[in-house]
């Protein structure tokens, strides 16, 4: 059998993870080809709806990277993300979805390694998990 | 209309070059060009950064009628704003472009090549699907105002004023007391040096005074402002007489309101205001530098006298950092005076931050000064003498008799913070000090653009830090609002749609810098464009779909991803 290669979203703010994977990309790191970042200027700006459309379309994964509470370059974006993300989980498992499949961290500027961490065993996790299965199954 | 998208690849020497399947990208991308409606050019470039390769893709976009550029090079915390001016310079609109970052996240990070190349493609493709969606956004233009408020005259107002007073920019100066000078007028002598006080301090006060660009308010307060940087809208008050008023405009504002000590009669175990001869440490400064004695209420000198550090420090939750110097200069003064008396100093924690402080410290030491760490303290009287009873670190109780003690109790906030943050609409931290808008990367901005803060207001600080302060938002203030110069808002910031918008104000409560507003007439929320910094929580918090992110729209992020995950 062909070995699944997951495709995971990875929203990352301006600020404080997209210059986390940068450094993790300047310090030479090793992180899958898996991850697809897309750059957001802050987590708070992540609309619920953009993470279940992407599972509805097929994504294995979704990451969220943010500022470290407190650090929001916001001010307090990351603290709407933090409470509407526990919100989706709940809201994914109404609907059936697979809410272990979703991901929210803190990750800083200068935490280039924390982000190739975080990368590799996300993806390590979503591989043990298989293909998304909501891709087959769409209800919606 | 047909769009013609180029997508250039930079090589970026050998670090994509290397890594990556320039020569496959480039098929596989040209491969996605559907004409006529979207027709895809794609090259490639040795150093799309370098002069020559900014030159290269100016004469691309013109010759090639580009409605849409994409490049996949470096981060854009490198060279987005690169590329943007090579937009600018061939007219094409900068926010039609997109910066896809295949070097961190593709060559740097993934060794095997045809891995990395695969994802490489992938991330363009996301890259060329946003840039379709992607809209022309225009830059506006604000008039500024360069002339400042500064709220408080103490040594942090007063230097931030002389550092931003000039012929072409006023400052009115405003102060809450009768006079200009704040809390350092009453010291005796400026530490580490003993130096006299009064002579840098009048100094200050009479350039203040003597300039003609500075406008100096007493006994006045702050009644109103609005607006944001570049404008605000200032009204203050006679503290005694509220219909005199003064009203004019500003570019930004200082907040130098100083602080307040901690009343010690708050903890009874210290004996404040009930046992005779315990002094707080401005008292005793102030009675110092009016009659140049520290005399015990009898009229003697007194022969021992206890310094207690720390008074407070545990109620507040913080070391108030300035007060351990300021007690081994009191000893200094007491020794001064009288070299037998028996100093002992009482500390929990000794703090000493400064390059000088050690030495000062071990100066004190050295004049026969006792220090002893403790870790519960209180001052008991039986018939008339006074005495110390202490637990050492070690668990150890003694006591020593005390003629006269002194006090250091914490540094808080200004009297009256509060009103402040609510008229300018700035936070303050758990400690009720001015918030920062980043403690390590701001410290004087604050969540308002144009409103900043100086010296104790946001932390407790001594005379340098204070300066130092002063000076940093002088040179922020000089670079932000130069004369005769506008200023440019962001751009991609929040919109809300009157149509779609229902009037439930989501959005209000989620904005952390107060760019949206209630229009109570027409029942909708509206963004202040000038205030908007674009994080766009608002948009995402909105149950009614009419808030916007400018450039950040969802179908514009909806194609990304879609892209991507295909």
């Amino acid at each position: 059998m062909k070995e699944h290669k997951p495709k995971i979203i990875c929203f990352l703010c301006k600020w404080c993870t997209s210059a986390g994977a940068d450094l993790a990309g300047t310090s030479r790191l090793r992180y899958p080809p898996a991850i697809l970042p897309i750059r957001v200027m802050c987590s708070s700006r992540i609309d619920p709806a953009f993470i279940i459309k992407a599972f509805l379309n097929g994504a294995d994964g979704v990451f969220i990277g943010g500022c470290h509470p407190g650090d929001c370059h916001y001010q307090e974006g990351n603290y709407h993300t933090r409470r509407r993300f526990a919100i989706l989980k709940k809201v994914f498992d109404a609907l059936g979805l697979e809410s272990k499949r979703l991901k929210l961290s803190w990750i800083s500027a200068s935490e280039g390694v924390k982000f190739a961490r975080v990368s590799n065993e996300y993806t390590e996790k979503i591989k043990s998990f298989g293909e998304n299965p909501t891709k087959s199954n769409v209800f919606l | 209309m047909s769009k013609k998208i180029g997508v250039y690849v930079c090589e970026c020497g050998p670090n994509i070059a290397d890594k990556v399947d320039i020569k496959k990208i480039l098929a596989e991308i040209s491969s996605l060009s559907e004409p006529p409606e979207r027709i895809i050019i794609t090259k490639k470039h040795k150093l799309l950064c370098s002069n020559e390769g900014q030159d290269f893709l100016a004469d691309e976009i013109k010759k090639n009628e580009l409605t849409h550029l994409v490049i996949a090079a470096c981060s854009p915390r490198d060279h987005d704003i690169t590329f943007m001016n090579v937009c600018k310079r061939t007219n094409l609109n900068p926010y039609l472009y997109k910066l896809i970052n295949i070097r961190e996240h593709c060559a740097w990070i993934i060794p095997d090549k045809e891995e990395a190349t695969e994802k490489a493609i992938q991330y363009i493709r996301a890259g060329i699907n946003r840039v379709a969606y992607q809209a022309p956004l225009t830059e506006k233009e604000l008039d500024s105002i360069p002339d400042v408020l500064v709220i408080g005259a103490g040594i942090a107002g007063i230097e931030s004023s002389l550092s931003l007073a000039s012929e072409k920019r006023k400052v009115y100066l405003l102060e809450r007391t009768s006079s200009i000078g704040g809390k350092v007028t009453k010291f005796e002598k400026i530490l580490p040096h003993q130096g006299t006080n009064l002579d840098i301090i009048r100094e200050k006060i009479q350039a203040v005074q003597e300039n003609e660009n500075i406008k100096i308010f007493t006994e006045t307060e702050v009644d109103k402002a609005v607006g944001f940087l570049g404008n605000f809208e200032i009204t203050l008050k006679n503290i005694h007489n509220d219909d005199q008023k003064n009203e004019f405009k500003v570019g930004a504002i200082v907040v130098a309101t100083g602080y307040n000590l901690f009343n010690p009669e708050k903890i009874p175990r210290y004996g404040y205001g009930k046992i005779e001869d315990v002094y707080t440490s401005m008292e005793i400064e102030e009675s110092n530098s009016k009659t140049g004695k520290i005399l015990l209420k009898s009229g003697k000198p007194p022969r021992t006298a206890a310094l207690i550090h720390c008074v407070g420090r545990e109620e507040k939750g913080y070391c108030s950092r300035v007060c351990c110097n300021y007690m081994f200069k009191i000893a200094q003064y007491l020794k001064e005076k009288r070299p037998d008396i028996k100093i002992t100093e009482f500390y929990q924690d000794l703090c000493l931050p400064n390059k000088a402080d050690q030495e000062f410290f071990v100066d004190t030491k050295n004049k026969e000064v006792d220090f002893i760490r403790f870790k519960d303290i209180s001052i008991k009287q039986k018939d008339k003498e006074k005495f110390i009873e202490y637990t050492k670190t070690d668990g150890k109780k003694e006591k020593i008799p005390a003629e006269m003690i002194i006090l250091a109790p914490a540094i808080e906030p200004a009297a009256g913070s509060e009103d402040i943050a609510e008229l300018l609409n700035i936070s303050l931290d758990e400690m009720g000090f001015f918030q920062e808008a980043h403690q390590k990367l701001n410290p004087v901005a604050t969540s308002i653009d144009g409103v900043f803060i100086v010296g104790s207001a946001q932390n407790p600080k001594n005379i340098p830090d204070s300066i130092m302060d002063a000076q940093a938002v002088g040179g922020k203030i000089l670079t932000q609002l130069i004369p005769g110069v506008k200023l440019v808002p962001e751009v991609t910031i929040s919109e809300i749609s009157d149509a779609f918008c229902t009037g439930c104000q989501t959005c209000l409560s989620v904005c952390s810098y107060g760019a949206i507003y209630f229009d109570e007439d027409r029942n909708i929320s509206v963004v202040n464009e000038a205030i908007c910094r674009g994080c766009g929580n608002c948009v995402a918090s909105c149950p009614s779909g009419a808030a916007h992110a400018k450039h950040f729209t969802s179908p514009q992020i909806y194609q990304e991803v879609l892209e991507a995950i295909r």
